[in-house]
């Protein structure tokens, strides 16, 4: 029982490409931690790291108070479920499973024991005399997991395990993995670039991008308070909506100017944020599609939007809507596999499964002012005010 | 180790990398060693003796005159001759088995047989080979009968006894030879083909033809260059067996090549300085058509 | 299986007679054989006749069950050197990358090249100094280091096959390198193994050069100098000489036929990456 503990660790390969950029970041005996990003972000590595297969080029790493960074990793107690699962082609389930015991001197009915323990929370005791080849995806799977299962170890690493399963399995198994890590109370660490993964599994969930940390909350968290406009980008489905717009003065306030049309900010906002005044650079605002209400009449403080695209989900239409006079103008901030780009783009927002809706309706939409973000136009930080 | 530092000296880390590249070096180390002492150091001792009188046990130093003379020995240069003439015969050595890889690739009835069969003759040492094809092309031989059954009498010929027509009949039995290895090694190629390439072109409306020059060749080029390699190899060394017992070399020195000629200068003469100078020409050989090879077919390293 | 073809029956009856035509010539020489052996010499210089004599009389002239162990043993020696050898470093110059391995592997690769004469003479020479030439060490060294380097070739491009992510289970799991070859890599590297086997069997078993130089008793002859012996005799009796020859050829002929499968997925492994 150990928990992990990355202080400052950095990774740069031979061609000068720094692949981990002093992350620190620590995880608690028995909690679900989850690495997630978009490809290149690290992530990957940063396990790697810690299951000793990479070197650390800078900064410690413990494993239960111990650093670890020249440890190898037989001698770390960590046991790891690699994406392709990795089985051991000749070797039967069982063989698989109890391999790591076997070769660390285990003896036959220890060896035994431990396996059928496992192959029964995995349900595999009816193929323990298969060979993989004779398993489906799903059965590999879950032999790999009971191979880490077998070894008792102080870590479970767990690298995008679910990426080469179908879309319904893939919902079984994390329901799967969720519950069988609560049960054994392992500190695991799992890495995906599937958000909702992250979203439904961890207890708490790093994000990574270029190398770097962003940001390490528990899921809702992540969701509702972004620490930037890239982790707000990438935490939900379908993304936030994050528009580039000016401020201008109202009164003793502020509004934000989109296109011909505008949006008073609220003033609690005024006292919660660092925002710019008028004359400055302007902010990245966002709103959650869920957040943006389509109304069905003229209303105060509503915008007129004009229909591009809809979606119908079946159980929701996602309409995508352009603002009125303002189409090419009003910007968007994208997340364009990773790197963050802005353009014009369309308002995203979420209708009941009914609604008649029809490419090339006006229609008025009203944000939910309990639910802005703001963010720092240039560096993206959220302009909340931290509170020591 | 939890006491060790992150600023612990370079040369006590016992890091996955480190271990990895121990690993390596140890693994192949007897391989190397292997190789230089029974490969590597003797073509380095081929070019030393090159340079000396030597009967097997003292070798004198006289430098260059071996060389000199050597190339000043018209045997010499009939032996280069005559390996040059029979690499004339690996385009069909290969050309050959290629299209009876092909043939059957169709997959017609029984193929499996035909291919165990076209395989078989490579299990015969080469000395056999050798006897069975001296007794085919010798003046009261198998090919005479032939000829003379079919009513050609004055077509009969006497292949072993004329000097171009027994380098004809050794380059004969030498793609003989070559049939099974090759066309076994084009067959697993062609296996690797992905039916949809061809699939795909065909829907594009490529004919047959077209098909195999722009599809099937370009894959098979890998193949194509390792069977080019073993055969010259072949080429340059078994051909030893078939010569020895075919003809001896003869008529003459008409079947002399290289490598048969170190056998001779050496063991027959006496003469290992020379042979060891031949030994060395034939290394060069081998690889100057080893790099032609690689520009020519392409290169895979 | 095999290409669609459109059934066209007159061209694949065509096909099928080109491949008999072939195939009769490829056996061609083991007709020969056969034929020649069923005769006594006699009966051979007279153009016809039928017996078993010179099969009968085949060992009295050279021993033929001794260079047949001979041979066996030479061969089983050799290619297990080469497996030995081979195989370490066919996985360490694919998995465990160090400091110019690359271009030691060139090297390496090219040996193949080096043609047996090249370096014959000196390779005697080096043998006798170091009187390895009792018995079978000479032989067997010579035709490991002949054979090596084309395994490891072959060997390397297989292993590159493998999966990175199995080594590294391996390794989490508990395994140092030398467990990881030997436990993990050898046993999926079987149909590699079985190509070498087969392509250096028939290439030692029906090799003359390296036992005519490197295997100075005669006791320990192998088969293909015997019968190259015989043919170089006066008093040979071709007949002999054709069933011995048919001896020779029957334990190339089964270990190919008998690793067939392995051959062909062997070979491409290696070849195709």
């Amino acid at each position: 029982m150990a928990d992990i503990t990355f202080d400052g660790v950095t990774k740069i390969f031979a061609d000068q490409i720094r692949a981990v950029d002093e992350l620190s970041l620590h995880v608690a005996d028995g909690e679900f931690m989850v690495l997630v990003g978009p490809s290149g972000c690290g992530k990957t590595t940063a396990l790697r790291m810690l299951a000793g297969l990479e070197d650390i080029t800078s900064g410690t790493l413990s494993i239960g108070g111990a650093v670890v960074n020249n440890v190898l990793p037989k001698d770390r107690d960590v046991a790891m479920v690699f994406q392709n699962y990795a089985l051991y082609p000749h070797m039967t389930v069982a063989q698989n499973m109890g391999f790591a015991l076997k070769i660390r001197g285990h003896s036959k009915s220890e060896v035994a024991t431990k396996v059928h323990e496992a192959a029964t929370i995995l349900r595999l005791t009816d193929y323990l005399d298969r060979r993989p080849k004779a398993l489906s995806g799903g059965q590999r799977q879950r032999v790999a997991m009971g191979r880490a299962i077998v070894r008792s170890p102080q870590a479970f690493l767990m690298d995008e395990p679910l990426s080469n399963l179908d879309a319904q399995l893939r919902v079984e198994m994390r329901l799967e993995i969720a519950r069988i890590q609560r049960l054994l109370g392992v500190a695991t660490v799992y890495v995906t670039h599937d958000q909702i993964e992250a979203m439904t599994m961890g207890d708490r969930v790093a994000v990574m991008r270029g190398g770097k940390l962003q940001q390490v909350a528990t899921p809702q968290d992540l969701y509702d308070h972004p620490d930037n406009d890239f982790v707000a980008g990438f935490v939900g489905s379908p993304p936030m909506n994050l528009l580039r717009a000016e401020l201008e003065s109202a009164g003793d306030g502020l509004r934000v100017v989109l296109g011909a049309q505008h949006l008073e900010v609220p003033a609690s906002y005024l006292s919660s944020h660092d925002l710019p005044n008028a004359e400055g650079p302007g902010v990245v605002l966002g709103i959650r599609p869920e957040d943006v209400e389509v109304l069905s009449g003229d209303a105060m403080g509503t915008l007129t939007t004009r229909v591009e695209r809809r979606e119908a989900l079946g159980a929701e239409i996602l309409v995508h809507l352009s603002l009125v006079e303002a189409k090419d103008t009003t910007t968007f901030v994208v997340n364009d596999e990773g790197t963050l780009v802005v353009r014009p783009s369309t308002l995203v927002a979420k209708m009941g499964p009914r609604a008649g809706v029809a490419v090339g309706d006006q229609l008025n939409v009203r944000f939910n002012v309990e639910h802005l973000h703001f963010f720092d136009a240039t560096s993206g930080m959220s302009l909340r005010k931290r509170f020591q | 180790m939890a006491t060790i530092s992150v600023n612990a000296p370079k040369a006590r880390r016992l890091t996955l990398k480190r271990r990895r590249q121990l690993a390596g070096v140890v693994f192949a180390l007897p391989a190397i060693a292997l190789v230089i002492c029974f490969i590597g150091i003797p073509i380095g001792q081929d070019v030393y003796y090159s340079f000396t009188q030597w009967d097997g046990q003292t070798a004198t130093w006289i430098g260059v005159s071996t060389w000199s003379q050597a190339f000043h020995n018209p045997n010499l240069w009939t032996a280069l001759r005559n390996n040059g003439l029979l690499l004339l015969s690996v385009p069909f050595a290969l050309g050959l088995p290629l299209c009876i890889a092909v043939l059957l690739h169709q997959r017609v009835a029984g193929w499996r047989i035909f291919r165990t069969i076209y395989f078989l003759p490579t299990a015969i040492s080469w000395v056999v080979l050798g006897l069975v094809a001296e007794r085919f092309f010798a003046y009261q031989g198998t090919l005479n009968s032939i000829i003379h059954a079919l009513g050609f009498s004055h077509f009969s010929t006497n292949l072993l006894g004329y000097q171009s027509e027994a380098l004809f009949a050794l380059g004969i039995t030498f793609i003989f030879t070559m049939i099974g290895t090759n066309t076994m090694l084009f067959l697993t190629g062609l296996a690797t083909l992905d039916p949809s390439l061809e699939e795909a072109a065909r829907i594009d409306g490529a004919g047959r033809w077209r098909i195999f020059r722009n599809i099937t060749l370009p894959h098979l080029s890998r193949f194509i260059q390792l069977a080019f390699v073993m055969t010259v190899i072949a080429l340059f060394s078994a051909l030893f067996s078939l010569i020895f017992v075919m003809t001896g070399g003869g008529p003459g020195y008409a079947t002399t090549t290289v490598e048969y000629l170190i056998y001779q200068t050496g063991f027959n003469q006496g003469d290992f300085g020379t042979a060891a100078l031949y030994g060395l020409i034939l290394f060069v050989i081998t690889g100057i058509v080893g790099i032609v090879q690689l520009r020519l077919i392409g290169s895979n390293e | 299986m095999g290409p669609v073809k459109k059934p066209r029956r007159l061209g694949r009856w065509v096909l099928f007679v080109i491949m008999m035509f072939v195939a009769v010539i490829m056996l061609y020489p083991f007709w020969v054989m056969i034929y020649t052996s069923l005769k006594s010499e006699g009966q051979f210089l007279a153009g016809s006749g039928f017996s078993w004599v010179s099969w009968s009389s085949l060992s009295s002239v050279i021993p033929i069950g001794q260079e047949v162990l001979s041979s066996t043993i030479v061969c089983a020696s050799s290619i297990l050197l080469i497996l030995i050898v081979g195989l370490p470093a066919g996985f360490a110059f694919s998995k465990l990358r160090f400091r110019m391995s690359t271009g030691i592997f060139l090297v390496m690769v090219s040996a193949m090249m080096v043609p047996l004469q090249a370096i014959l003479m000196t390779e005697y020479v080096n043998v006798s100094r170091l009187h390895l030439t009792g018995g079978y060490t000479a032989a067997v060294l010579v035709y490991a280091s002949l054979g090596t380097p084309f395994s490891v070739f072959l060997f390397s491009t297989y292993f590159r096959g493998v999966p990175d992510e199995l080594i590294e289970a391996g390794i989490v799991d508990g395994l140092g390198y030398f467990g990881v070859l030997w436990r993990l890599v050898v046993p999926i590297a079987l149909p590699a193994i079985a190509t070498v086997t087969v392509l250096q069997f028939i290439q030692i078993w029906d090799d003359l050069l390296v036992g005519l130089f490197f295997i100075q008793n005669t006791s320990d002859r192998p088969i293909t100098v015997g019968l190259a012996v015989l043919a170089a005799g006066r008093t040979t009796s071709i007949p002999e000489l054709m069933a011995g020859s048919i001896i020779s050829a029957l334990p190339a002929m089964l270990v190919y036929v008998g690793f067939q499968r392995y051959l062909v997925k062997g070979l491409t492994m290696g070849i195709d990456r």
